[in-house]
Parts: C-alpha cells; structure tokens; sequence
C-alpha cells in the first residue's frame, strides 16, 4: 500500500467517524502497518495507530467519567485523557467532601475547581450558617425552662430539649421516633383513660392547629400524672404541614395554690355566713336564702312557711346564770332543732335570743304542726342551766305579694301574741287581719 | 565540625530579619534545582535506590517538623485535614485533596494537585516525589503517632495530572 492509499484509507475511516461519531468499536485504524512501503511510512502508521488507540481509550475513560464510574483506570501514556484523570481526580475528591458534609464535617473547602469549588463552597457556607442558626435556638431552647417537644404530623417525637426530658423523666434517645402522645397523654387529669376518638390536643396535632390547655396532665416516666400548662404550635413550611411544637411547663405548684385558695374562699364564704357562737346560718345568710326561697316560691307557686322563735326570758337566764351560761342555752337550742329541722329546710339565728326556720313546701297549718313539735322537743330538753327552758313560736305563710319583711313581720307578730299569750305556745300569723288589711287572696290551708 | 547535624526548626532562621526586601519566598525553580541536583550528585555517589530512600527519609522528618510547628496535632482529624489543605496552599506547596479516609484502617488515598516538586515536569516515566511521600507519612505520624508508609501512585512525571498517594499504616 503506497501513502496515497493509506492517506485516503484514514480520511474516509475518519469521515465516517465524523459523520457517525465512534460507535460501539470506536476508530479502527484501517492501514496495516506491515503492508507500508517503507521503514519511515510503517513508523508514522504506527505512531497513527497508537494513536487511534489513544483516543479511543480515552473517549471510553470519557464516558465512564460522565456516567459517575470514577474508579475506571486509563493507561499512563495516554496523552488525551491526562486532563480527563485531573477531571477524575477532582470528582473522586468532591465525591469523598461531600460524603463528609453527610458525616457533618462542615471544615472542608474546595480549592481552585472553578464552579464546583464556588457551589460546593457556598453550599458548606449556608450549611454552617444553618448549624449555627440551629446552634442558637438549641441553646434558646436549653435555657427556655419550658419543655419544649417537636413532633411530625402524625406525632411521632423529633425533638425534645433538655427541660422535657427532665419534667417527663424520658430521655430524647428513648422516645425518638415514639408516638409521643400515647406515651405521655393518654388520660384525664383524674386518671381515666381518654376515649378512642382522643383529645384535642391529637386532633390539633393531626389537623395543624394551634391549641392551649391549662387542664391536661402528662404521664412521667414515674407513672406521676403531672398536671401542665401547654401550648402547641404548628410548623408550616411552604404551605405545607410539617408539625407541631409543644411547649409545655408544670403547674402542679399554681395548682396547690389555686386549690388552697378555693379552699379559703370556701372557708371565708362559711364564715361570713355561720353565726359564730352556735354554727347556724346568721342573719345575712338567711336574708340571702329567704329572698332566693321567695322566689322560688313565687315563680312555681309552692308554699313556703317561716317559723320565728324565741328563748322564753332569756334575759332572765343571762342575769341569773351568767353570759356564758346564756351562751351555751343558745348553743343547745341551735344543736336540738337543728336536730329536728328536715334537710330542706333553712335554720339560721336571727339576732339574740330569736331564731327563723323557713319550711319549704308547707302550708300554714303544716307550718303551725311542724312548729308545735319543735316546741315539744325543746320543752323535752334538758339545758345546762338548773331550770326549764322553753320557747315561743310565731308562724307565717307566703303570699304572692310577699316581700321578705311582709313574711317576717307576720311571724313577729305572731310570736309577739304567743309571749303575751303565756310563752312555750305556738302563735298562727292573723290571717283574718291580714286579708282585711292588705286584700289579698286566701291561702291554702289544707 | 560535628559529625552528624540534627535538624531543629529555628535553624530555618529569622528570615524577616534576614532578608528585610527580598521575603520568605522563592522560586519554585530554584527549589526545583536544588532537589534535583541533590538527586543528581547522591545518586552518582550511592545508586538511585539509596538516594531515594534519604530523600523519604528526609521528607518524613521535614513532615513532622512541619506538623510540630506549622499545624495543631489537637485538632479533630476533619478540621485537621482542613488546616492542612489550607496550609499547604498558604505555602504554595500544592493543593491537598482527599479522595479516601477510613479512619478504622487508617488508609488514605490522597492528590496533591501543583505539586511543588512535580507538576509541569516532562514524562520521566517514574513517580519524582519521593520527598512528598515522606512529608505526608511524617505528618500522620506526628498526628496519629503511628507509622505510614505512602506510596506515590500516580504523578505528573509518569504521565497524570496530579500526584496520587496511597497511605497505610507500617503493619506491626
Ligand atoms: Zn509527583
């Protein structure tokens, strides 16, 4: 084959390349070195062959390269794929940077590889400025005194800062991943269990909401029930749900002191409404119980009897016997009809040696027995005082017109014509006079 | 004169006093020609394979001098890679890149891209940087405290763009 041959072999193999690109068998060098003419034209076919072969070998390194296999060797001498094993070199190395940057190490740099170095640089930087945004809430949440739980939209925990670990006794390692609610919030404050549907807190979990509780209790570790204020949170990213924080701190010392406050109010209401010496309800109490019996009365137009009583010569006691001795008459009389007034009825000191029962639901005559026996048990008794003790009674009934001192008067002036009738007697309101004087219609008097 | 010189690193001098207009740099060329001229007269003095094990020798001390003065051993072995990588291109030495660690084995395959002894040489069809084989085996020691051999893989001088290393433990 003279060089003609050889010169116009070459350039069709290399047009058809052109034309096609290099196939599955890349350039097949179409001379047969042996067959040149002479020794000058065999070493150049050679030199052409090699390379051929050369750049075949590397257009295969090249792709190998772009489909991401970095560990395809190519041989050294091969002059076109040096800067493609440079190429190689950095991809292996940005390959190992970014598994550290998985691993966390954000110390690395990549130097002088143009774009990569300026992306992979700028990547490592937001990274850093994310970690130290995420380092400066960590630390918020450290110090917060509140206890502080991240969980994903179906509740499972996330996060939990060092305060939630040490109010529940969980450590973040032993619920991560944990449905965290049915773990800790499972039920009510008096240690029921919640229904299957759950709570609002679940449903706020569930659905994005934001909800507050003063009411709720978590489960410690301990099987304690604390009770907690909290308030949760959803983390809306982009639109979309992401989850919901809880932050939540224990009330159980607020609770005690609301407690103990309700415990005094309790004290301080009893108190301003028991009469001191004998326990009974005083005067302002049965005021305020008179009026809500009114118009109780009034309004389903039930009957209602008032029962006015008084120690018979009281003062006479006091002058022979002492004040103290006085006292504990008042304190028996308080102790025996109170034993003999019906749960229903109201029982209160009116003011000295006088009393008031009202007898809900009774007519004037049933209010005249209901006294009678009152006086027979009093009579019955025996007083710490060498002497007997009775009482006077004056019973009223209510009328619809009826305020609370129309009521009270009537009874007055009834236990006013029993002490001038002879004392220890029973005295019915005047009904005749009433009616004359005010017009009003009758009362039952069954 | 003493027989033998040990190597201190105050010996390198005060070099701000010592050279006010001209500074701590010089060429790479020049740093070049004192290598290889050294290569050139022990070569002819002791054979090519002596010579290359003094120059590793010489590598690994110069390594650890270097990781004595000029990095923290006390780092974390990640922001320790990072300070080094950001010395040597400080220095001008060449740019370090990790392409391998496994801190079990303590194997690593390391570049050194413009490298200070190779890079731009002509084909030789040898690895030229046996110095750098010692430097890098003598940094790991002074940081790990265990010995390494690194062996230069891939250079400039056979043919490769950059200068690969592969670095291993000394087996027990
Ligand atoms: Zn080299």
């Amino acid at each position: 084959m003279n060089s003609t041959q050889a010169l116009n072999a070459i350039g069709s193999c290399l047009a058809l390349a052109m034309e096609r690109g290099l196939g599955k068998n890349g350039l097949v060098f179409p001379v047969e070195c042996k067959e040149a003419e002479d020794d000058t034209f065999q070493n150049s076919c050679q030199n052409l062959q090699q390379i051929f072969a050369q750049m075949n070998e590397s257009y295969r390194f090249a792709e190998a390269l772009a489909n991401g296999e970095l560990k395809t060797e190519v041989s050294r001498s091969n002059i076109f794929a040096m800067p493609l094993k440079a190429l190689q070199a950095s991809l292996r190395h940005l390959t190992w940077q970014t598994n550290q940057v998985a691993d966390g190490d954000l110390s690395q740099q990549v130097d002088f590889l143009g774009e990569f170095s300026l992306s992979f640089n700028r990547m490592i930087k937001s990274l850093r400025d994310k970690k130290s945004l995420e380092q400066r809430l960590k630390t918020i949440t450290d110090v917060l005194g509140e206890g502080v739980y991240l969980v994903d939209t179906e509740g499972r925990l996330i996060f939990a800062n060092p305060e939630a670990e040490r109010l529940l006794g969980y450590s973040f390692q032993e619920m991560t991943g944990e449905m965290v609610l049915h773990v800790i919030h499972k039920q009510y404050a008096d240690g029921t269990f919640f229904p299957p549907e759950g709570t609002q807190l679940g449903t706020a979990i569930r659905t994005g909401q934001a909800y507050n509780s003063d009411d709720c209790v978590f489960a410690c570790k301990s099987g304690r029930l604390m009770p907690v204020s909290l308030a949760c949170r959803p983390v809306i990213t982009g639109g979309k749900l992401e989850g919901t924080v809880i932050a939540f701190h224990d009330i159980t010392e607020q609770k005690k002191y609301q407690e103990s406050l309700q415990t005094i109010n309790a004290l301080l209401e009893k108190q301003a409404s028991t009469d001191t010496l004998t326990g009974i309800y005083n005067r302002l109490k049965f005021s305020k119980l008179l009026a809500m019996e009114i118009s109780r009365a009034r309004r389903y137009q039930s009957s209602m009897a008032i029962i006015m009583f008084d120690i018979d010569k009281f003062k006479e006691i006091n002058d022979a016997y002492g004040h103290q001795a006085g006292d504990s008459v008042l304190i028996d009389m308080a102790r025996v009809v109170n034993a003999n007034v019906r749960t229903t009825d109201i029982f209160a000191r009116w003011g000295g040696e006088e009393f008031m029962v009202i007898a809900p639901s009774c007519t004037l005559d049933q209010g005249v027995q209901f006294a009678e026996m009152l006086r027979f048990r009093v009579a019955q008794t025996t007083f710490s005082v060498p002497r007997k003790v009775t009482a006077s009674f004056g019973v009223s009934v209510f009328r619809s017109n009826d305020t609370e001192l129309s009521l009270t008067n009537r009874a007055d002036n009834a236990l006013y014509r029993a002490k001038g009738n002879g004392r220890n007697r029973v005295e019915a309101e005047d009904a005749e006079a009433f009616y004359h004087q005010a017009g009003a219609s009758r009362p039952p008097t069954s | 004169m003493k027989n033998v010189y040990n190597f201190s690193w105050e010996d390198l001098g005060n070099l701000a006093e010592g050279r006010p207009n001209l500074g701590g740099e010089t060429s790479v060329a020049i740093y070049r020609l004192m290598q290889f001229t050294f290569k050139d007269v022990l070569s002819k003095e002791l054979g090519r394979e002596k010579t290359c094990e003094l120059f590793v020798k010489a590598g690994l001390l110069a390594g650890r001098e270097f990781c004595r003065n000029v990095l923290n051993p006390d780092l974390p072995f990640d922001e320790f890679i990072a300070d080094l990588k950001a010395k040597l291109i400080d220095l001008k030495v060449g740019v370090l890149r990790v392409e391998q660690a496994d801190m079990e084995s303590l194997n690593f395959v390391l570049t050194v891209s413009e490298d200070l002894d190779c890079s731009g040489l002509p084909i030789f069809g040898e690895t030229v940087c046996d110095y750098d084989e010692g430097f890098i085996a003598g940094i790991l020691k002074e940081y790990t405290g265990k010995d390494f051999t690194a062996k230069e893989v891939d250079c400039w001088a056979i043919g490769d763009r950059t200068c690969r290393f592969e670095v291993k433990p000394v087996e027990a």
